[in-house]
């Protein structure tokens, strides 16, 4: 298989890889790596997708995925700054975007044991809040999702942007942790030769017998039709969750293994990178490989002229007017280019320790600030040539 | 539900309210804003509590205090802090309710129920608002409650919520309580909270956002959902940490074309120089867009706050902040 047209430290990292998993905390332009990694295996020749979540709106609409959600749709790349000549055979980028409530529908639709079933579960009133809320879910639904597409075999890479979590692992632990509660409640609330809620077998077995003067207050403080109406959600799932759980252990087998590459995405601010050291070794710490380090709007990933910065614009070379306005002016150009300079050398400073922490063989790439924000294709396909140069 | 239209009583300036909600999408600066609004209020002689809502404790360390956990601690004259996590909130409100601790324990420590609980019914989003209402109602005189009539103990009560979309939720967990539920004492409890929330002459949304396509697309969002969801009076938008011109526009207009023709001529550090200069004349044009954008889309009073550099970046820094919005909500 090939490459993708990827030069560059990213090179050897995720060449040949066929899912890459951008991670990262909150804020630090996950989406647009993601979606400009994907853009530069796309213009190497692959059939790829890129799935995100919560992309800013502009970007989203760019892509042409504003609006629609767990499709995939077709971007033509064709034109684009850096693009010269016809692409190569192939080459194909597709995004879409998630949304945990479409896809827990999705998999209601596909594995429900029989229509009845289905349509219990879509109906019920809980099900409406919780395919949405329930922590955990948004995570699940990511991995369902992935392993759909990955077993389509549409597409030759995949690339997953991830939901803003703080913890590295929750992405990882969290479909796991969403899936015991659902099969240990199952057994705890329903009454399992009727498969219906029993009010008086759920109060013994949520709080052990002789509590059952406290569950029959706690009924009548949260209301039995609520109860109810719980409970019957949660049974509803209960045919699913085998087949919930199997899909889950391929999705745990795709990621840790070879065919997977996680792309960690930091930016240079003091508490963004100390968040990202914590992040890299979390993972680490769980057996899972992160590939290569990405450094977002980094002020030292700019050129500038060899050299100390001059103290003042005058020793630069500038010619001092008559106290005008103009000498003000090129005064006030000159410190913000001081804090500009000062700025850089922390940014540089800290990149480094970080690099040093993950240890100095993990291709790592900056991107520089770029003028204006990425919202539209142009600027991806800027992103793009940024992360694959040499 | 009432109408929207001019019969309205007008709302009363922002520090006449006794509990402002601060919202705003994650790293836009609510906790500055927040402790901004506090140093102003307790400038002008108010008792304030700033709840924060998100865990971080970092109000605590913005004022120079170590954390202060779920008890209202003062961190410098006429200011209070607490850090109101769902599970304290949802421990005290149901200890309360419940009357026997063993029973909160029995049910809200327990695995099966405490999930569907909290991710279905949102009932520790109720419980943290919930408590924002609890401080409302205390006195100086230590009695408490809707009808106790004594002077309060706190006069404004300042919340730092959780990022924009948990920030929502909270502030539409009593409806969303009250729609489940029909009836009962959770809906009793959660009509109580939408009622302060609903009393324009008590309670305000102060939006917090950045002149940047994000933030300010989520701002805009949030506005609408506040207006067509949730009934709540809105304050206005403060842009924050907007970036500073590099002069008056009328030296820029007239030396600016002069200036870059020296620097062309100079290369090295002066070019350079230049160009980032150009740089940041775009960052605040564009900055000047997007708050020209979210004045005419939501027709709402608009604060602008400089951005403080990490060295200003103290109480000094944050009072001065305070001083700019006393004079824009007065």
């Amino acid at each position: 298989m090939s490459g993708g047209n990827w030069a560059g430290p990213l090179h050897d990292a995720l060449a040949g890889r066929e899912v890459i998993v951008v991670c990262g905390t909150g804020g630090v332009g996950k989406t647009t790596v993601s979606a400009a990694l994907a853009l530069a295996a796309a213009r190497g020749g692959r059939r790829v997708l890129v799935m995100t979540i919560d992309p800013a709106r502009r970007l989203a609409s760019s892509l042409g995925i504003d609006g629609a959600f767990n499709e995939a749709t077709a971007i033509d790349i064709s034109a684009l700054p850096g693009q010269h000549g016809p692409l190569p055979d192939g080459a194909a980028l597709h995004a879409m975007m998630l949304d945990a409530k479409s896809t827990w529908d999705g998999v209601v639709h596909r594995f429900a044991a029989n229509e009845e079933s289905r349509d219990r579960i879509l109906g019920n009133h809980y099900y409406q809040r919780a395919a949405g809320s329930l922590a955990g879910s948004q995570e699940y639904m990511a991995m369902e999702k992935l392993l759909e597409v990955v077993r389509s075999g549409r597409y030759d890479l995949v690339v997953l942007d991830t939901p803003p979590t703080r913890n590295a692992l929750d992405f990882l632990e969290a479909p796991e942790r969403m899936m015991a509660i659902l099969q240990d409640s199952i057994i705890k609330w329903i009454a399992p030769s009727s498969g219906r809620f029993s009010a008086t077998r759920a109060g013994a077995l949520l709080f052990g017998r002789g509590q059952q003067a406290m569950f029959s207050m706690f009924e009548r403080f949260i209301g039995e039709d609520v109860l109810r109406g719980i409970s019957e959600f949660i049974s509803s799932f209960s045919g699913l969750l085998d087949g919930m759980r199997s899909r889950a252990a391929e999705v745990m087998a795709l990621l840790r293994g070879e065919r997977t590459a996680f792309v960690l995405v930091a930016s240079p601010s003091r508490i963004a990178l100390s968040e990202a050291l914590f992040f890299h070794d979390r993972l680490d710490g769980s057996g899972i490989d992160v590939a290569a380090l990405v450094v977002n709007r980094s002020l030292s990933a700019e050129p500038s002229p060899v050299g100390e910065v001059p103290e003042t614009a005058w020793e630069a070379g500038f010619t001092p007017s008559d106290g005008s306005g103009r000498d003000a002016l090129v005064d006030s150009l000159w410190d913000r280019y001081l804090a500009r300079a000062a700025q850089c050398h922390i940014d540089d400073r800290s990149i480094s320790e970080l690099h040093r922490h993950c240890g100095k063989e993990l291709p790592l790439v900056r991107i520089p600030q770029l003028d204006g924000e990425v919202h539209d294709l142009r600027a991806l396909a800027q992103v793009a040539e940024l992360l694959t140069r040499s | 539900m009432r109408p929207r239209s001019s019969q309205q009583p007008t709302s009363p300036p922002l520090f006449e309210r006794r509990v402002v909600f601060v919202v705003g999408k994650g790293g836009v600066g609510k906790s500055s804003v927040s402790a901004a609004l506090a140093l102003q209020a307790a400038a002008r002689g108010l008792r304030v509590c700033i709840a924060e809502m998100n865990g971080s404790e970092s109000i605590a360390a913005l004022m120079g205090c170590p954390p202060v956990g779920y008890l209202a601690t003062r961190v410098a004259e006429g200011i209070e802090v607490i850090s109101i996590t769902p599970e304290a909130a949802t421990e005290e409100y149901l200890v309360r309710a419940l009357r026997f601790r063993k029973l909160y324990n029995l049910v809200f420590r327990n695995r099966y129920i405490e999930p569907f609980m909290n991710g279905i019914l949102g009932l520790s989003d109720l419980t943290s608002v919930g408590k924002i209402m609890d401080l409302e109602w205390q006195r100086e005189d230590g009695t408490y409650g809707p009808d106790s009539s004594g002077p309060a103990r706190y006069d404004l009560v300042i919340v730092d919520c959780p990022s924009t979309g948990h920030g929502l939720a909270l502030l539409g967990a009593p409806k969303t309580m009250m729609d489940v539920t029909g009836a009962g004492p959770l809906y009793s409890n959660a009509a109580m909270i939408q009622q302060l929330l609903s009393d324009r002459t008590r309670t305000a949304v102060l939006l917090v956002t950045l002149a940047e396509e994000m933030p300010v697309t989520e701002t805009l969002e949030s506005v609408a959902t506040i207006r067509d969801q949730l009934d709540i009076d809105l304050a206005g938008v403060v842009m924050n940490a907007v970036p500073p011109a590099l002069a008056a526009p009328a030296d820029i207009v007239a030396w600016w074309s002069d200036i870059q023709d020296e620097a062309q001529s100079l290369g090295g550090h002066a070019a350079a120089a230049a160009a980032h200069g150009e740089r940041v004349v775009r960052r605040r044009d564009e900055a000047s867009a997007y708050i020209d954008r979210i004045r005419r889309q939501t027709q709402l009073p608009v604060l602008e706050l400089p951005r403080l550099e990490d060295p200003q970046f103290g109480l000094d820094g944050l009072g001065e902040l305070g001083v700019r919005l006393g004079r824009w909500q007065t």
